[in-house]
């Protein structure tokens, strides 16, 4: 296609036709074998052809690509129009997103053979691609609203996949309703947003606009807040990441694609590409500092001593997703530009590692029968020697082992927290302590990170009596996207960055991100390696996994020294969050909703005294509905003269 | 004096009849029918020659299209956007009939039928070009009395001639009182021509307006209420519809209801040229009265239908409160004949009445026709379907059906995503909106649209009933398991219509926009001046 522009409409609607196929062979008898075929076809179609406009991409001008918009609905002022907008931010989501989703769609047929509901599992996935995909693609804030619900969605029936299950219906619905909390400040931020910026929904018109015409700052703070609230619901940060954990309930290909790749970065690139917004409100972006760098801390402790392995990844989710807040965080304080790649930097290798670190896990479950829990296993490394490298390599580039990808961009961001602490005018005492913080974070990382992986893996072989003997490495079509992804999670970072600068400079072309520098009075940011942070995060990384090497290395779990003990204790029990949850807001609430209840009642009661007075005058009405023309006749002369009669008096008066 | 030629200059019938082809070619299938009917009388013969006449409308309709008429103000017929829309929207449901009503035609007396039916067509068509009070009233009674014909030929049994019957005397008694009302408003104005007489009485000052032209215009009302079931003229509706065929109740529920309006527009001015300068605005009583009559329809026809349980009962009251509804777009372009300018340009971009009027016509068409498309599909010729326990678990049995019939019943509740929530939605906005000099005026508007919410919440209990007896209910007996195949076509693309248009209300609200346009700030400003 010669328009650069209809190969974006491609790249969107192929996973959707994806679904719809899928969909359809859910009542065939092959449904059960092929119906991967559509998305994993699909995808990697969308795949390839966002790597033909990456290539392509120094044709364009201007650095975006915006659609024909045409008007989905208007009432009044409001004016929704269906517009796709394309920038280097955009692209650089769509290719990771499409690329991971056709590994992880491959991995999934080995994984989920034989499954119930197979070609359901398929179409919701390759649904949720296609929401992502339009999430990312949307240029107007309403239909951005509509893909972000339905990527909720799509999350709402796949952690709830195995639905018989009771704790995956509860995990689904908890998800749901936590991401939804979240969601309302969104609309609520959207509706703000579109009455600040001159009745505009479209994204680029109300940058343009706000910029131009800037509002009060109490006002733009206020709409960046809001926005921000749905962001920190979908991307589970505090106070609202509860829901994360507990998404480890659906099957784990999806816990991989949803739940760490994908739709979780969608709040860190929400806010990324509202970067104009939240320049020119400090407020708005220290908030997002403070959230980001506390979710970091809170996240990695809670991950110290969780037995559940898809749990401790779930935490360290939360915890990377905290990194790339913290980043955004600095926007303002340092170079936009600087922020939002380091941000997207740590998203796109967070998502490959992850992603891996997932599928790994998905392996090992996949071979002890779906058993998970670190108790029960260890020693894994001669049954499943390329899981146990695939997950060392997943498990090194998240700790932060030099020259991984998680090394490079988790070390871009302290950068610029660093920058952050010495240039901003207003907080640089607090970008200090966020950055001892994320420093602590980092320790904690490697930490649970090795602590896993050598429960797992290492010391004697423990496996449950019942599987003796059935453990052994899964199909190729399971280990080949375990492969591309270790390669990716091992290179990527070097290639992208330190060294080639390549993601910086394609990034920094984003007209938002160059929209945001205007109004900002941040010194320019020149790529470069900062030695000094990389050879911190070195000794780091490397105390954090001598700790644990120390401790667990014999992959007897939780023999601790009495002075770790009742840390441990606290970080399992999840520092009682739930339970302070419980006490605050559930107990509560269901306090207010019996009390709800019995005044609803007797508002029912009142109700229907008055729903049954219709009724009656009705009774009464239909007497005169006899039948008799003549009385129908008469009825109608006697309507006429009341009328008549009205009119004489309204001229005499 | 001949009405017809009354002004020198005037326009012969000859040169305005091309503006009326596409009519005369459905007239002039009627007279094949009607002629050869009697030699060979089957269903899918005449069916096959109506499909063509309705085609062959369509076809000069869509390619032959005569300019603008020099001599608009003298001419019996004239057109114009609106005009258009209403040939269209005709020429479109005479499609959507003859797939709904095929059951229903008995093959002895097909030709009669279909006559009937494009007769009415051709008078919907028509009503949206008359230019005087005589052409309107010819087109209106093009439409009534094929009406009285279509109820009693398809089931000839006792009761469909009592229907028949009271139909036929309410109507004719209606007739006449328009009729007389039209007399008065020639003897005011001098004219039979609605541009003249709209622009004469306009032009009076409202405190010497005539006595004779208000109780002209009430008069006239009285007859198009009798048309639109407004209360107190709806009483032949549940009869009529309990007893007539399913496929011509379809007809009745829709098309004289669009004529109706159309013709209350064009003789209230909401539907002329100027939209602006009204024969009866606010400062009248004529306002006021059908502020009260929108009130008790829709009050009244809700109430009604709350304890039915004879279904088409249900759907008479159901389309009497309909028409309530739609009548607030009357009151609406009335208050914005005496909008102040400064406030005409600040809401400009809001609703301004007949279109939105116009939109829920065309949704209200969708649905009803989808509703009675299913009751034919269902209906034998020994037995209708008629009470809802015969409707119970019809979502299990015929699940197609079943399905199709909800989407018309959730469209008519107004439930978003369905066309009837796109046209309530806009008639309650331009009534909640409507321009008012007075604050006690603005508020009775916003009572008005509080009135018709608080009715629609009402309503969404009979529908809502209806529906659950659908999927919730065990079957009392079996419906006939008969495969009806066209008129469950015809239902299906009214139902993704329904949808379409609900989802993506763009389009049809483009058209109404274009064929009522919103009065011009500009416009308001000269008319308030005195």
């Amino acid at each position: 296609m010669s328009e650069p522009i209809g190969l974006v409409w491609l790249i969107l609607l192929l996973p959707l036709a994806g679904a719809v196929t899928a969909a359809l062979l859910t009542p065939a008898r092959f449904g059960r074998t092929l119906a991967h075929v559509p998305m994993i076809v699909a995808c990697a179609c969308a795949a390839l052809l966002a790597v033909t406009l990456l290539t392509q991409w120094e044709r364009i001008p201007q650095g975006q690509l915006l659609s024909e918009p045409w008007t989905w609905f208007a009432a009044g002022r409001l004016h929704v129009r269906v517009s796709l907008a394309v920038d280097a931010l955009a692209l650089t989501m769509l290719t990771m997103i499409t690329v991971v989703s056709s590994c992880i769609g491959l991995f999934s047929v080995g994984y989920m053979a034989g499954e119930r509901g197979y070609a359901r599992y398929f179409a919701v996935m390759s649904l949720f691609v296609f929401a992502m995909c339009g999430l990312v693609l949307a240029n107007n804030f309403f239909l951005l609203l509509g893909f972000w619900e339905l990527v909720g969605l799509c999350s709402y029936l796949l952690i709830g996949y195995y639905f018989v299950r009771p704790s995956a219906a509860a995990a689904a619905r908890k998800a749901f309703l936590v991401t939804r909390l979240g969601d309302v400040g969104f609309v609520l931020g959207i509706f703000w947003l579109w009455k600040l910026s001159g009745w505009q929904t479209d994204l680029t018109a109300v940058f343009d606009h706000l910029l131009t015409h800037q509002p009060p700052q109490e006002e733009i703070t206020a709409a960046c807040l809001l926005l921000l609230c749905g962001a920190v619901g979908k991307s589970a940060q505090f106070p609202l990441y509860v829901w994360l954990p507990d998404a480890m309930e659906g099957p784990t290909p999806v816990s991989a694609l949803i739940h760490a790749a994908t739709m979780v970065t969608a709040g860190v690139y929400l806010v990324g590409r509202c970067a104009p917004l939240f320049a020119l409100s400090p407020t708005a972006v220290i908030t997002t500092a403070w959230l980001g760098g506390l979710t970091a801390l809170l996240a990695a402790f809670l991950a110290l001593a969780q037995t559940d392995l898809k749990r401790i990844l779930a935490y360290s989710t939360v915890s990377q997703l905290g990194y790339m807040f913290l980043a955004l965080g600095t926007l303002g304080a340092v170079h936009p530009t600087l922020a939002v790649i380091a941000a997207l930097f740590h998203l796109l290798t967070h998502a490959l590692f992850k992603a891996l670190l997932f599928l790994s896990a998905g392996s090992v479950m996949h071979a002890l029968g779906g058993i998970i829990d670190l108790r029960q296993f260890g020693g894994l490394r001669h049954r499943l020697p390329l899981t146990h490298l695939c997950f060392l390599c997943g498990a090194a580039a998240l700790a932060g082992v030099p020259l991984l990808s998680g090394f490079w961009s988790k070390d871009l961001i302290l950068e610029s927290v660093i920058a952050a602490s010495e240039q901003s005018p207003a907080y640089g005492g607090g970008y200090y302590l966020l950055l001892l913080m994320s420093l602590l974070t980092a320790l904690l990382t490697a930490f649970y990170t090795f602590r896993a992986y050598f429960l797992a893996f290492w010391g004697p072989e423990r496996l449950p009596p019942q599987l003796q003997g059935h453990v052994h490495e899964a199909s190729a079509v399971m280990s080949l996207p375990l492969v591309v992804l270790a390669i990716g999670a091992v290179g990527a970072g070097a290639i992208l960055e330190p060294f080639t600068h390549a993601l910086s400079q394609f990034v920094a072309t984003t007209p938002a991100l160059q929209q945001a520098a205007t109004v900002v009075t941040a010194p320019a940011w020149q790529p470069h390696i900062d030695w000094t942070v990389a050879s911190i995060s070195t000794v780091l990384a490397a105390t954090g996994i001598a700790l644990a090497a120390g401790l667990f290395a014999r992959g007897e779990p939780e023999q601790l020294p009495a002075v770790l003990a009742p840390v441990m204790t606290l970080s399992q029990r999840e520092l009682y969050i739930e339970a302070v949850y419980r006490a605050v807001l559930i107990r509560p609430a269901e306090g207010l909703a019996f009390l709800a209840k019995v005044a609803d009642q007797a508002w029912d009661g009142l109700l229907h005294l008055l729903a049954a007075l219709p009724g009656m005058i009705g009774q009464w009405l239909r007497v005169m509905h006899n039948g008799l023309v003549q009385f129908y006749a008469l009825a109608m002369m006697l309507g006429l003269v009341v009328l008549m009669i009205f009119v004489v008096l309204g001229l005499s008066r | 004096m001949n009405p017809w030629y009354d002004d020198a200059g005037a326009a012969t019938l000859g040169s305005v009849f091309r503006y009326v082809i596409p009519e005369a070619v459905l007239l002039g299938t009627v007279c094949l029918l009607f002629l050869f009917g009697c030699v060979y009388n089957r269903r899918w013969l005449w069916g096959c020659v109506s499909l063509l006449g309705l085609v062959g409308a369509m076809l000069v309709a869509g390619l032959y299209r005569p300019g603008s008429m020099a001599v608009a103000e003298t001419a019996p017929v004239f057109t114009d956007a609106l005009a258009d829309l209403v040939r269209w929207t005709a020429l479109l449901s005479g499609l959507v009939l003859l797939g709904l009503t095929w059951p229903e035609v008995p093959s002895s007396r097909a030709a009669e039928y279909y006559g009937c039916l494009l007769t009415l067509l051709a008078g919907v068509a028509l009503v949206g070009r008359a230019n005087d009070l005589l052409t309107l009233f010819v087109a209106l009674e093009l439409i009534s009395i094929p009406t009285y014909v279509l109820l009693y030929l398809p089931y000839r049994s006792a009761t469909t001639r009592e229907a028949a019957l009271k139909y036929f005397l309410l109507s004719v008694a209606s007739s006449a009182v328009m009729l007389f009302g039209f007399s008065y408003l020639y003897g005011v104005a001098g004219s039979l021509k609605l541009p003249v007489l709209t622009a004469t009485l306009s032009q009076l000052p409202t405190d010497v307006l005539s006595p004779l032209a208000l109780l002209g215009a009430i008069l006239a009302l009285a007859g198009l209420s009798f048309r639109l079931t407004l209360v107190p003229f709806h009483f032949y509706a549940p009869d009529v519809y309990q007893a007539g065929p399913a496929g011509v109740i379809g007809v009745l529920a829709v098309l004289p209801k669009l004529a109706g309006f159309i013709a209350l527009g064009r003789l209230f001015g909401w539907l002329s040229a100027n939209p602006a300068v009204l024969p009866f605005p606010p400062a009248t009583s004529v306002p006021s009265i059908l502020w009260i009559l929108a009130v008790l329809t829709m009050t009244v026809g809700n109430i009604l239908a709350l304890r039915q349980n004879s279904l088409r009962r249900l759907l008479a009251y159901s389309s009497v409160a309909h028409s309530g509804y739609m009548l607030m777009g009357g009151v609406i372009a009335s208050a914005w004949s005496e909008a102040p300018a400064a406030t005409a340009a600040a809401i400009a971009p809001l609703v301004g009445g007949m279109d939105a009027l116009l939109f829920y016509l065309l949704a209200y068409a969708l649905m009803t026709f989808g509703v009675f498309a299913i009751l034919t599909s269902l209906d034998t010729p020994d037995h209708t379907v008629d009470n809802i326990d015969e409707l119970a678990g019809m979502g299990r049995s015929h699940p197609v059906r079943g399905l199709l019939l909800t989407i018309f019943l959730l469209s008519l509740i107004g439930m978003p995503f369905t066309a009837g929530f796109v046209g309530k939605f806009l008639l309650f906005v331009g009534a909640f909106t409507a321009p008012a000099a007075h604050p006690e005026l603005s508020r009775l508007y916003q009572g008005l649209a509080i009135i018709a919410a608080v009715n629609a919440a009402v309503a969404a209990v009979y529908y809502l009933r209806l529906i659950g007896v659908l999927y919730l209910r065990e079957p009392v007996r079996p419906l006939p398991r008969r495969w009806a195949i066209l008129p469950t076509l015809t239902a299906i693309v009214l139902a993704i219509a329904t949808v379409l248009f609900g989802t993506y209300a763009q389009p049809l609200l483009q058209v109404s926009q274009k064929a009522a346009p919103r009065p011009a700030p500009a416009a308001v400003q000269h008319s308030s001046q005195p």
